[in-house]
């Protein structure tokens, strides 16, 4: 009975997989949606025997995924992906249909799984993958996953239903950090030691300021980022635990990747990282920990990193404008923040474009944007030579850039793509596009219409 | 002249965008050549009130709101009082404006002593007022229109003590019931008004300002500034919503 409703829920799902790329839809969720109402328990059967690695946590989601894509396509596993970055159950359910056969025998061996903090209560227990990272937790889209200890509950019970899962946790997170006291895994901390970059100031908001275990408020030894970096509460005891996958030197930050030196389990390992800012380097230090949790030799790993390409917006390069352009996506304040970080290193003079939407994925509710450091914009003087808004919120954008002290007369509003791209096409200067996720898909295919979709940089 | 802000609690109460209410009015006094300090005055710092000219007191998560429950009670509630009769300015904003009545009530009956200072008492709600809204503020307070996000379990209901600030015009404000949003007593203006409240409603920014100036000083004229910016994005979504 079971054999036939999984063959009749993978047969629905391919048909609506097919009827949606017929339509030029993406057909990424409404396959698996289909095939769950009618075999609720597919992804439990299409999972069984496929060894899954999942990733969840606020930012860096999508570019570890792809940085793990990376050494296992060096390591020549045969994996699959929810590239697409459908990280609901029935975008999950949908990548496992279309890698299985008609009586749902796996056709790789491997799946590298991106899910969404929500929604990993449903999936983990049917995925019951082998290693699971949990990137980072900052406040997101209050609106829709409410406070940030709601979405730290939901990871803590989506990590019941995979007891033998190796946990892959960022070290200097103290929310994330917090999942190991609870849980019966095996954990492997990755994280930055103090001294391997210079300390950053106590940002004005934190997102974690008061010991999650007995509300103290932390000390910190340094800070990397947020509230990430080495905290202790000075209470209870609760402090930041000692990395294994430690990254100890940050020996080079370019505006176009960093070195760093990576201590691997007791081995000192040089890693060249091919994308730039810090939040990449706890990117990299997690992939290369989880990877090799998952059998991935890490010479191997480590060569992937400095070779991968993310793509899909995030620090994604295109030949638009005299000089190329790069587009960083943007979704919450922390994310923004280093971001805006990233942007005061660059030396040289750029244009800047900031497309803010208030659709369902991006958030309903766009006062994040206070929340974000745009004040750095202000500081960057003459090297700020225009900032054009847009999106759908383009003049709350408008009205957040002028209060940073950006001038009103190097300020654009522009909300049709079409004649933004052709306006920058003209650039003189290297242009950053920071849009949010929905205004991130239109504004890219537009670029790419222009342009192409190769990576260049100056 | 000068105009001191007092930033209560920002350590703990800073959510959805709220210190984009301290960046309006510092920003909006320095541009009329007026100075602005900003005071932080985060859980257990000594701070007392009486150098400030504007409090303001933002909204946090329910984590951390219980942290700073401690330290209100250790003597801040009230200084806290004593400071609004004397017609300190203060702008709430949601937990913050809670904060100020006497109690909250959990859906489950869970009593929890707030500071008394204004006439008024929150219950919680298993469904969340979650949106884009809009008031039009009473004469009193201004008249003017406002536009913000609410997003609040808590239903606040208003005693003959305190007046609202404002009449719903779309979205739920206190309750979702009695049309009212926010709370006028003296020199305090409590709000749901996330978003934060204050870019995009420049004149309700303004008669802040003017209340504390005016308070200070005796007398207090704005110069007006180019607020076209401001107004684009303040009408766009009035019409929107």
């Amino acid at each position: 009975m079971t054999k036939l409703r999984m063959f009749l829920a993978i047969l629905a799902g391919r048909a609506v997989r097919l009827l949606s790329r017929l339509l030029h839809r993406g057909g990424t969720d409404m396959p698996g949606r289909v095939a769950l109402k009618l075999c609720p328990e597919l992804l439990r059967l299409l999972a069984a025997d496929v060894k899954s690695l999942a990733i969840t946590g606020t930012n860096g989601k999508t570019t570890s995924a792809r940085m793990i894509e990376e050494a296992f396509r060096e390591a020549g596993l045969r994996y699959f992906a929810n590239r697409s970055g459908a990280n609901l159950i029935s975008g999950v359910t949908t990548e496992f249909i279309m890698n299985a056969d008609w009586r749902g025998r796996p056709k790789k061996d491997y799946a590298i799984i991106e899910c969404d903090e929500a929604a990993a209560k449903k999936v983990f227990g049917q995925l019951r993958p082998r290693v699971v990272i949990v990137t980072n937790l900052f406040r997101d889209q209050l609106d829709r996953y409410g406070e940030v200890t709601h979405t730290l509950a939901n990871i803590r019970e989506a990590m019941r239903g995979a007891p033998d899962a190796v946990l892959c946790l960022n070290a200097d997170c103290s929310l994330t950090a917090s999942l190991a006291g609870d849980l019966p895994n095996k954990v492997l901390w990755y994280g930055v030691d103090g001294g391997a970059a210079p300390s950053r100031p106590k940002p004005a908001i934190s997102d974690a300021t008061h010991c999650i275990r007995c509300k103290t408020e932390y000390e910190y030894d340094y800070i990397t980022y947020g509230h990430l970096g080495g905290y202790r509460c000075p209470a209870c005891g609760y402090a930041r635990p000692k990395a294994d996958v430690a990254v100890t030197a940050v020996t080079e930050q370019r505006a176009d990747g960093s070195t760093v030196v990576v201590n691997l389990q007791g081995e000192s390992c040089v890693v060249k990282i091919n994308l730039p800012a810090m939040y990449n380097v706890y990117n990299a230090d997690g992939a290369l920990a989880a990877a090799t949790a998952m059998g991935v030799p890490a010479d191997t790993a480590i060569a992937a990193l400095g070779r991968f390409s993310c793509g899909f917006g995030r620090m994604e390069t295109f030949k638009l404008g005299k000089k190329g352009a790069r587009m960083m996506l943007v979704k919450n304040p922390a994310g923004c923040n280093q971001v805006l970080e990233f942007l005061e290193t660059i030396s040289d003079p750029f244009e800047l474009v900031v497309c803010l939407n208030d659709r369902h994925a991006d958030g309903t509710d766009v006062s994040w944007i206070w929340d974000a450091d745009f004040e750095a914009l202000g500081r960057l003087g003459s090297r700020l030579k225009r900032v054009t808004v847009s999106g759908d919120r383009a003049l709350d954008m408008r009205v957040r850039v002028k209060y940073a002290g950006v001038p009103d007369g190097i300020i654009t509003v522009e909300r049709d793509y079409e004649a933004l791209v052709k306006t920058l096409e003209q650039a003189e200067d290297t242009v950053f596009l920071m849009p949010t996720y929905t205004a991130m898909l239109e504004l890219r295919q537009t670029v790419i219409r222009h342009v192409g979709g190769a990576d260049f940089w100056e | 002249m000068e105009l001191n802000i007092c930033h209560l609690y920002p350590d703990v109460l800073n959510l959805y965008g709220d210190g984009g209410n301290i960046i309006t009015l510092t920003r909006r006094l320095r541009w009329r050549g007026i100075e602005a300090k900003v005071t932080r005055a985060p859980i257990g710092s000594p701070l007392s009130l009486s150098g400030a000219d504007l409090v303001f007191i933002g909204g946090g998560q329910d984590f951390e709101q219980e942290v700073l429950l401690e330290d209100l009670h250790r003597g801040r509630d009230r200084e806290i009082r004593a400071a609004i009769e004397d017609g300190l300015t203060f702008l709430t904003i949601c937990g913050g404006y809670q904060m100020l009545g006497g109690y909250y009530e959990t859906w489950d009956g869970v009593r929890c002593d707030f500071i008394g200072a204004l006439d008024l008492y929150t219950v919680g709600s298993k469904t969340r007022m979650i949106g884009n809204y809009k008031f039009r503020c009473e004469p009193e307070a201004g008249g003017s229109l406002i536009v913000g996000f609410e997003n609040h379990s808590g239903k606040t209901r208003l005693g003959s003590g305190v007046r609202p600030l404002g009449k719903v015009l779309a979205g739920f404000g206190n309750n979702g019931e009695d049309g009212t949003e926010g709370a006028h007593y003296k020199n305090v203006f409590g709000s749901y008004s996330h978003g934060p409240m204050l870019p995009k409603n420049p004149a309700f920014a303004d008669l802040l300002l003017r209340t504390a100036l005016e308070r200070k000083y005796g007398r207090a004229e704005l110069a007006p500034l180019d607020d076209a910016a401001e107004l684009a994005a303040h009408d766009e979504m009035a019409g929107k919503i």
